[in-house]
């Protein structure tokens, strides 16, 4: 029955996205300027054959493809809603609800994730089109698999940092602050060896580096063989790792919650 | 004068209300610093491997960064109210504003003050501090009151884009700023060196969303480089212009606007 339910609740979700497509769509805009940007500036660095950090300018598209990709991912509508319903005390009839509240999130998760692939694929499409050469994923199969680990990762990272609003009222400092940190310690901003020590030991321990970084090592073929093999365990590791830490956290953070009235 | 005091006392009305809660101010100036701090973390990870970018040299390319984000932080914390304008014509509520002895759209504009404009503001001026004392300019006082009109006007370019854009609402009745916030994502485009794009980009930036008036051309007439340095010259007569639109644009749309009916 349950996971029934689940289902359920994730073709909700596909529903609901439909329904706000435009909106979305022209969210996506703002990511897809981002793309032009740093395309501009990498085909300017790169363009006489040059190499940076051993990225060749087919390369660095392929890496700026697949930063594209996995920041679309996941992205979900549920987190704002989250927020709110914590805010607001709603989050009390969820925890009523006789289904798992983190299941049911990612849950919704699963069912955002059917626009976006969309839109991926149609953004994907005019980018290999238009700023071509685009250097082919090396090993297809393994970057499939590692791009699978990427959405609990990334939805898990989402998922307890929103779980702060159980103590602050502020929930776009939180995305933002959020949003940045993921972007550089992910390797979405600039492939993670082009950065200095310091900040490369950090991404090394922390779970941001398996939401770009090793994708986009494996689709460039930066990491191959037992290497990829590695990246991508490690992958599921923190994945599941996350998954009981965020039940950790739920049953420390909802002790926080003060609903009002009744 | 009694327009611009007006407008300080509507504003810092809204600044008290968002004081009441310090820890959320300050979560949103550290996100603020943070996000900031992003662009100047991959411009020195790129230019620790390259001595320029398309002639331009790092603090310069931080110069051209800083300045498009300082003028992009005044949005949110001048004219923040303009993101509203959609919801207020949607609901009706626009009324109360035209009954009002002061003009409908400094009203909608001073009507909410965005504190994530307070973190970005701090980090882009840092950044544009350490810039500024490391390039070369030959400073004198006329060029000192230049600078800081052209700054001005750069803040003035964002704002009116930002209102016209919003004023689409008077014509396309939607609750969600989402044309504008499209638009107001082009201006990333704006924080890298113009040269890096092609012509096409460059018309569109230049002429019609005029963004390289609040960076790359005022740098330019800074530094005294790249062939186009005295157009950045023409930032405040550009401002004027758009200035000029913006009030135009919202004009004919407020003789369009009926109300909700009730």
């Amino acid at each position: 029955m349950s996971v029934k339910a689940y289902a359920r609740l994730a073709g909700t979700t596909v529903r609901a996205t439909f329904a706000h497509r435009i909106s979305i769509g022209l969210g996506t805009i703002g990511v897809i300027f981002q793309l032009v940007a740093m395309v501009a500036l990498w085909t300017a660095l790169l363009a006489d054959g040059t190499r940076i950090g051993g990225y060749s300018l087919p390369e660095m598209k392929g890496y700026l493809l697949v930063g594209f990709a996995t920041g679309i991912v996941g992205r979900g509508l549920g987190e704002h809603v989250m927020a709110e319903r914590i805010r607001s005390g709603a989050v009390a009839l969820d925890l009523v609800k006789p289904l798992d509240y983190q299941k049911m999130r990612f849950a919704e998760v699963l069912g955002g994730l059917v626009i976006e692939l969309a839109v991926i694929v149609v953004v994907g499409a005019a980018f290999v089109a238009l700023a071509g050469p685009v250097q082919a994923p090396v090993r297809p199969d393994l970057l499939l698999l590692s791009l699978v680990a990427v959405v609990p990762i990334k939805f898990l990272i989402i998922y307890l940092s929103t779980m702060l609003c159980f103590w602050t009222q502020n929930y776009h400092g939180l995305a933002w602050t959020r949003t940045a940190l993921t972007q550089l310690l992910s390797g979405a901003l600039v492939p993670l060896a082009l950065l200095p020590g310091w900040l490369q030991t950090t991404a090394a321990v922390l779970p941001f580096a398996a939401i770009t970084s090793t994708p986009a090592l494996i689709y460039t073929g930066k990491a191959t063989g037992t290497g990829a093999l590695l990246l991508i365990g490690y992958q599921f590791l923190w994945a599941a790792g996350l998954w009981f830490l965020a039940r950790l956290a739920w049953r420390t953070a909802v002790r926080q919650l003060t609903v009002h009235g009744g | 004068m009694r327009l611009v005091r007006v407008y300080r006392r509507s504003l810092g009305a809204h600044l008290r209300a968002v004081l009441e809660y310090q820890s959320d101010f300050w979560l949103l100036v550290t996100a603020g610093i943070v996000t900031q701090s992003l662009g100047f973390i991959f411009l020195s990870a790129v230019f620790a491997r390259v001595p320029t970018l398309n002639g331009w040299r790092f603090e310069e390319t931080v110069l051209i960064y800083a300045l498009a984000g300082l003028a992009q932080a005044a949005v949110p914390l001048f004219a923040d109210g303009a993101w509203l304008l959609g919801s207020l014509v949607h609901t009706g509520e626009l009324d109360y504003r035209l009954v009002r002895p002061y003009p409908p759209v400094l009203q909608v504009t001073s009507h909410q003050i965005g504190f994530s404009g307070a973190g970005d503001a701090v980090g882009a001026g840092v950044l544009l501090v350490w810039a500024l004392s490391r390039v070369e300019v030959h400073w004198t006082p006329v060029k000192v009151l230049l600078g800081l009109l052209i700054l001005l006007g750069a803040v003035v370019i964002r704002i009116a884009i930002t209102v016209a854009t919003n004023a689409i609402a008077f014509w396309i009745p939607s609750p969600n700023p989402m044309f504008a916030s499209a638009v107001f994502q082009i201006g990333e485009l704006a924080r890298y060196p113009l040269t890096i794009y092609g012509f096409g980009l460059r018309v569109v930036l230049t002429g019609l969303l005029p963004f390289a008036f609040t960076g790359f051309l005022p740098a330019a007439w800074l530094l005294d480089e790249g062939g186009a340095a005295w157009l950045g010259l023409a930032t405040p007569v550009v401002a004027v212009l758009c200035a000029l639109a913006a009030y135009a644009v919202f004009q004919r749309g407020l003789r369009r606007y009926e109300s909700a009916g009730h």
